[in-house]
């Protein structure tokens, strides 16, 4: 990682992480619509990374270029690099399955499938690896304590799963997600559909995961950002303003534009 | 003008729209009722224990016995082509489709197929059916339980592609998108959990059709024919309720009228008890995406 010199690289001030996802001129055009305006960054491993900006500024389009779910949906395209431990998942050659299962995403509204609780956690491993009986029960357990959902759902994994509520099954999106051990976590809004109490559980959560995970977490809500994330970027109009530590980006902005939106100028 | 002349007039529009809403309401009902309550009136005092012990060729000292295990027999027959064809048509064109427009030209002909005339629909089947089965087999099967469940197959094939596309289409797409982000490929997303997700609308689609093609009548004229005897062979010529119904109320004597009645009233019954079935359906999934 010798390229310390480009414009946009790691945050300055983190030298003592590894690089996980390192972003490279990233273009992304939805028919006529440039979205994604040249994005080089790179993200930390086992840190949490924000990305605020105002809607339609492109942090939810730059997320879900992360592990290709844009690519279910015809025109859209993108170009440039995405490196991930240094090997591009752009290229066609790198195998959706093998990306899917390294980068597990949840997403703005918890969705769990229409099955029992256990079952919810247990489908996606399924697809990936054989395991017995036993071995399962004990990897969807292993995922429910690490969503902080275990205690409340222990007696009930058989129910449906719609049953639960909105915070609860959100984590268990999230408990899906990490049952396959991704390295790589993409939050979209995670706690946007959520009240306050659900809201401050997710947080703490990500908080507790990332001495695990990489996250990249899109949020519209600032206070979110500061208050879990190591380092953010600020993007609008489908560039990269700035990505620095969070700590200098809420207190001493290098850019005009953040400090605007920061202080709610504008947004 | 002021505002208490724009809230006066307002008042009145309001009032007028109300009076030709409630009215259009009330003679749509009045009608509706008015049907149900003959058929209720005049089926039941032919409503004997007769009505399903005896055949229709005992004519007026007869019953629709066979007319109602012909009907049943159909039924049968008709979903069991319909149902599976019907459910995996609306699968692609709500999964792999939707936005093609070989899709949208498809669901088009659909929509058409569904507001088709039913007796074409039996000719039809008499064409590819009746005819060449009676050509191969020397005149021994033509008329048969089978191209009458065919024909019928045919009215409820399009109900059910409808709403199975429908229904599909309306499981949020961040379903598909947390499914497919867990490398889940398409075929199980759409089996496991998309179908399941949707699977109350489906099952309320294939009522809907049941009910739709209990109550035909013209498709079966060309293809099951009729038949004063019990059969439930598929290859024998078979009585139906409608058909029956039919037959019976061109005829002169009152009795058959009388039978005529109570066979509407049963195929009225058995409609009233789908849609039933149907509202219990959808009431019974409490859960569900909003």
């Amino acid at each position: 990682m010798d390229d310390r010199a480009s414009a946009i690289a790691t945050p300055a001030a983190d030298t003592a992480h590894r690089i996980k996802i390192r972003v490279h001129d990233l273009h992304f055009h939805y028919k006529e619509f440039h979205a994604l305006k040249g994005i080089s960054m790179d993200i930390p491993e086992k840190q949490v990374t924000a990305i605020i900006g105002p809607s339609g500024c492109g942090k939810s389009t730059l997320l879900r270029i992360f592990n290709r779910i844009y690519a279910i949906y015809p025109g859209m395209e993108a170009k440039g690099k995405i490196l991930v431990d240094g090997e591009d998942i752009l290229d066609t050659r790198y195998s959706m399955n093998r990306l899917r299962s390294k980068i597990g995403m949840v997403f703005q509204k918890p969705v769990p499938f229409p099955m029992t609780i256990f079952e919810n956690v247990a489908y996606g491993i399924r697809h990936h690896e054989k395991l017995s009986k036993a071995n399962m029960a004990n990897r969807v357990e292993e995922a429910l304590h690490s969503a902080a959902l275990w205690s409340e759902v222990k007696d009930k994994l058989k129910q449906n799963a719609l049953s639960l509520s909105g915070g609860q099954q959100q984590r268990l999106c999230i408990a899906r997600a990490i049952a396959l051990k991704p390295e790589v976590l993409l939050l979209d809004e995670p706690t946007s559909a959520l009240d306050p109490i659900a809201t401050g559980r997710i947080e703490q959560l990500v908080e507790e995961l990332k001495s695990q995970f990489t996250i990249v977490m899109v949020t519209h809500n600032m206070q979110q950002a500061a208050r879990c994330s190591d380092q953010t970027a600020f993007m609008y109009l489908g560039e990269l303003i700035e990505f620095e530590q969070t700590e200098k980006i809420f207190t001493k902005p290098d850019k005009k534009q953040t400090e605007d939106y920061i202080t709610g100028r504008f947004g | 003008m002021s505002a208490q002349g724009l809230y006066t007039r307002r008042r009145i529009t309001n009032a007028i729209a109300m009076t030709f809403g409630t009215a259009a309401t009330v003679l749509g009902l009045f009608f509706l009722v008015w049907i149900l309550w003959l058929t209720l009136i005049n089926g039941i005092s032919a409503l004997h224990g007769s009505l399903f012990t005896k055949i229709t060729a005992y004519g007026p000292q007869g019953g629709l016995a066979n007319a109602i295990v012909g009907s049943l027999m159909m039924d049968l027959i008709a979903l069991l082509i319909c149902t599976p064809i019907g459910v995996m048509a609306g699968t692609w064109l709500a999964e792999y489709a939707r936005l093609t427009r070989l899709g949208t030209v498809i669901r088009f002909l659909n929509d058409i197929l569904l507001s088709a005339p039913s007796i074409v629909l039996g000719l039809f089947v008499y064409m590819i059916i009746v005819l060449p089965m009676s050509n191969m087999t020397h005149g021994a099967v033509s008329f048969s339980g089978f191209a009458g469940g065919v024909a019928l197959a045919l009215i409820g094939l399009p109900v059910i592609v409808r709403t199975t596309d429908e229904m599909l289409q309306l499981v949020p797409s961040t379903l598909r998108e947390a499914a497919l982000a867990l490398g889940v490929p398409q075929w199980k997303l759409t089996m496991q959990i998309l179908l399941r997700a949707a699977s109350s609308g489906i099952v309320t689609g294939v009522l809907l059709a049941l009910a739709r093609l209990a109550g035909e009548t013209a498709p079966l004229l060309f293809t099951a024919f009729g038949n004063n005897f019990m059969t439930a062979h598929p290859l024998d010529k078979m009585a139906s309720v409608p058909v029956a119904i039919y037959q019976y109320t061109n005829d002169p004597d009152p009795t058959l009228h009388a039978i005529a009645w109570a066979g509407a009233l049963v195929i009225t019954l058995f409609v009233l008890a789908l849609s039933l079935l149907t509202r219990l359906f959808f009431s019974r999934k409490k859960v569900s995406y909003g």
